[in-house]
């Protein structure tokens, strides 16, 4: 072991990043998975507590974490192997979604990954499990990771998944890291399974979402926000038209998603499909000024100036209640983002362990202390 | 008192079986293993599974969970000495959520009699393996089954939002849920494709899909199967996303024809089976594209179903292709590897190559727009090597596919059959990575062991507890 420090210590004066302003013992900027390793290795072995940096974009999201040491991803900034027509990307964790997306337009192509985010990376998309508005046609950012390469706790290069886009061979480690927040170690790249844009697309503004929703047959998105209710379709312009024509509305063409909540405060209301509405109700009486409300899927973020621990609490109470989760995404204080820990805490628990047994990797930011 | 005798006074005599015949019945699923356990169990509720869970854990003895035994993998082959837990009884439909499309059914329903139970509500699951008139839906789960409709719907991973599983303690919890996004690790994406090596699932919350407004259904036949692979890759690059793009070469079209008498083209190379689904105005014009593609690639006849019935006849043919074989041989082997689909012409020379070289008869059915594979050997076990020579000849097959950017298993899972192989895909850090995962969910090692991965796969230092 003395060999793998004195050469990680190396490492961590090669890759020492000046240029970030983050208040940490050692910055480093690994640029490919097997320095994050050897690094993750050595803090491992000196119990060094370290936590990872992407654009740091969302950093108000998890539990705070203390670490002496931040691996950043800035280094770690290429598409390494676009196979446009087999819909297959290989991309390491520090490219920004927005360069992802521009390379692959170019094709007509769509990882389908958050709309409203600005300057974040793949890798903390991937790590906080953050899903696009379209989830409700193509399925949550976890059902498009096909094969991850991370660098764990305890210093190994593990690839989990397939390069393929289906796949039933070994266990499902794409999704275990996928919004696992670096609490397992560090994603180095992901295999994404990509869309085609449909040909057209159109916004729809309509009286009622729920009714929308109920009419239209696999729209890309129907949102219900405090600006107005929306439906999003995509396909030939023959079924917009066709669609459009069924709920009455008025129609634009192209997408037009609502501005990003930057309320003080922002809360997600995680509920079952079929009680969105319920948890709009909510989210006014706690004083929301904006949410966007996504029917068929069951979120409902919220922007808040304050937060009445009182009546938060309830709120999260009705929300566990119905078997979903009420989460603070930023701002809010000490209160506790995650609430009540899940009923299979112990099993996570020994994941966290097996995968981070120094317990050094961003760890107490999940529910649980995980 | 003996374990069989301690279940039997825990579950009543009606639900456990030591009598060697009965023994002999759970012996094996439709693979080519087989293995003797120790006592069958029926258990009827989740409560019954964690009491059974307890004994074996007391007892040392590891527990094998199955469904129907459709598996072809031997994932569901009883270990020498277990507790067999055969699910099939807990075959309840729970709850329908018509507005949040969700509904809890038992591990043992079988996945076309949830579709049926829910086609007047216009819904349906759209996981639909080929062996969905007897596979259950907790089979599907642990294999994370696939089937046709999976290349726009997604494998049986994106239709699964929870399950309730007995752990390895004999503790009853539910992973999940019907919420999006539930705080913590996604331990729900581990169980589904684990093959029963994680937890006994005894109840799952499923996705429902609404039936589509209008399909249409082409067959679509070729001369030469490289033109019909053509037009798999040239649809997919289209950016057109079919409900399903099925390909059966000209060996397995005329087994299914005798079979089923659904009118496929005997003596064409190959038949792509393509459909489309969505509001009717639209799929019109993407039936056109296909019909478009497929005729710069030499088709010789594309054919869409009429109505109902022939679109029904069409599925049955390719859904029939496993039973079909059997006229031809007593016995099979089939491959389930995946590959890039720009890969797909390649690799599927390569396939043949083999074939001759060994002098085996294969048949091939694809689900091609996935760029899933299942070369099927037909031949007869009593022939002195011939089973040998079989294993051989796929063994060779399946590297080819992995050379060429592909994977083991698209949906049949890893079980006992590919077990072997999986060092071919996985690092030794990638296997002790799995390892752990199971080491969580089981530090005993008592569910479904010799499974999934391959012995020695924990090689590093264990973690401190």
């Amino acid at each position: 072991m003395t060999t793998l420090r004195a050469a990680t210590l190396r490492l961590f004066e090669r890759l020492h990043d000046e240029t970030l302003a983050v208040d940490a013992e050692h910055v480093v900027a690994p640029s490919s998975i097997e320095e994050a390793a050897a690094v993750l290795g050595a803090a491992s072995e000196a119990g060094i507590s370290t936590t990872f940096l992407g654009a740091g974009t969302d950093l108000g999201l998890g539990r705070r974490v203390r670490a002496d040491l931040v691996v950043t991803s800035t280094r770690l900034n290429r598409i390494t192997d676009w196979q446009p027509d087999d819909l297959t990307v290989v991309v390491e964790s520090g490219v920004s979604v927005e360069a992802l997306g521009a390379e692959i337009a170019s094709r007509g192509q769509t990882a389908v990954l958050p709309e409203w985010v600005t300057g974040a990376t793949i890798g903390g998309v991937i790590a906080t499990g953050m899903s696009s508005y379209r989830r409700l046609r193509y399925g949550p950012t976890r059902d498009r990771v096909l094969r991850v390469q991370f660098a764990t706790g305890y210093g190994r290069v593990v690839t989990g998944g397939s390069p393929v886009v289906k796949s039933s061979t070994g266990y499902g480690i794409p999704r275990l890291v996928t919004g696992s927040f670096g609490s397992l170690g560090m994603i180095g790249s992901v295999t994404l399974k990509l869309w085609s844009n449909p040909p057209t697309t159109s916004t729809v503004e309509v009286d009622d979402a729920a009714t929308a929703y109920l009419r239209t047959y696999r729209p890309l998105a129907v949102l219900e926000t405090s600006e107005g209710s929306f439906l999003y379709l995509g396909g030939t312009a023959e079924q917009i038209v066709a669609q459009a024509r069924d709920v009455a509305g008025d129609s634009r063409h192209g997408l037009v998603w609502p501005e990003p909540i930057v309320d003080p405060i922002r809360i997600e209301f995680r509920v079952p499909a079929g009680l969105v509405r319920p948890a709009i109700d909510r989210s006014r009486r706690l004083g929301a000024s904006r949410w966007v409300a996504e029917h068929g899927v069951g979120r409902v973020t919220v922007g808040l100036g304050t937060l009445d621990d009182a009546s938060f609490g309830a709120a999260r109470s009705w929300a566990e209640s119905v078997g979903g989760a009420l989460v603070v995404a930023s701002g809010g204080k000490d209160i506790d983002p995650w609430g009540t820990p899940p009923e299979s805490i112990d099993i996570q628990r020994r994941i966290k362990q097996a995968f981070d047994p120094s317990g050094i990797c961003n760890s107490g930011i999940l529910p649980g202390g995980l | 008192m003996d374990v069989a005798a301690q279940l039997t006074e825990l579950l009543g005599a009606a639900k456990v079986h030591t009598h060697p015949l009965d023994r002999l019945i759970y012996a094996k699923d439709s693979g080519v293993s087989s293995g003797d356990p120790a006592v069958v169990v029926l258990p009827e509720t989740a409560e019954e599974v964690a009491a059974i869970m307890r004994t074996a854990k007391e007892a040392t003895m590891p527990v094998v969970a199955r469904g129907a035994g459709t598996g072809l993998a031997g994932g569901a082959v009883p270990a020498p000495g277990s507790i067999l837990v055969v699910l099939t009884r807990m075959n309840e439909i729970f709850q329908v959520d018509e507005i949040g499309l969700t509904a809890w059914v038992g591990p043992g329903l079988i996945n076309l009699d949830l579709s049926d139970a829910l086609a007047p509500r216009g819904l349906h699951f759209a996981p639909d393996p080929a062996s969905q008139q007897a596979s259950t839906i907790g089979g599907n789960v642990g294999t994370n089954a696939g089937g046709p409709h999976c290349l726009a719907e997604g494998s049986t991973i994106a239709h699964i939002l929870g399950v309730e599983i007995v752990t390895a303690d004999g503790d009853v919890m539910v992973l999940g849920g019907a919420a999006p996004d539930l705080p913590g690790y996604d331990v729900r994406g581990l169980i589904v494709g684990s093959e029963g090596t994680l937890g006994i699932v005894t109840r799952v919350l499923v996705r429902l899909t609404e039936n589509p407004p209008d399909v249409v259904t082409m067959l679509i036949s070729f001369e030469d199967i490289g033109d019909a692979a053509r037009t798999v890759s040239d649809i997919i690059g289209s950016g057109l996303v079919p409900s399903a793009l099925e390909m059966m070469d000209g060996p397995m079209i005329e087994a299914v024809e005798n079979f089923v008498h659904a009118g496929l083209p005997v003596g064409a190379g190959a038949v792509l089976l393509a459909e489309v689904a969505g509001h009717a105005d639209g799929i019109t014009a993407e039936a056109a594209l296909i019909t478009q593609i497929a005729a710069t690639n030499a088709a010789t006849e594309v054919r869409t179903a009429s109505d109902e019935d022939e679109r029904a006849l069409l599925w049955k043919g390719r859904k029939s292709a496993f039973g079909a074989i059997a006229q031809a041989a007593p016995d099979y082997y089939l491959n389930d590897t995946v590959v890039p689909r720009t890969r797909f012409v390649d690799v599927l020379d390569e396939i043949y190559a083999i074939a001759d070289r060994h002098g085996i008869r294969l048949m091939n059915v694809f689900h091609a727009g996935d760029g899933n594979f299942h070369p099927l050997v037909s031949y007869d076990a009593s022939e002195p090597g011939m089973t040998e020579r079989v294993v051989a000849a796929s063994h060779e097959m399946v590297r080819v596919a992995i050379a060429a950017g592909g994977t083991l298993s698209g949906e049949h899972g890893i079980g006992i059959e590919k077990r072997d192989l999986m060092s071919e895909v996985f690092s030794v850090d990638d296997l002790d990575a799995q390892a752990r995962i199971r080491e969580a969910f089981d530090p005993e090692g008592l569910l479904n062991p010799g499974k999934v991965l391959p012995d020695g796969s924990r090689c590093f230092d264990r973690p401190a507890r």
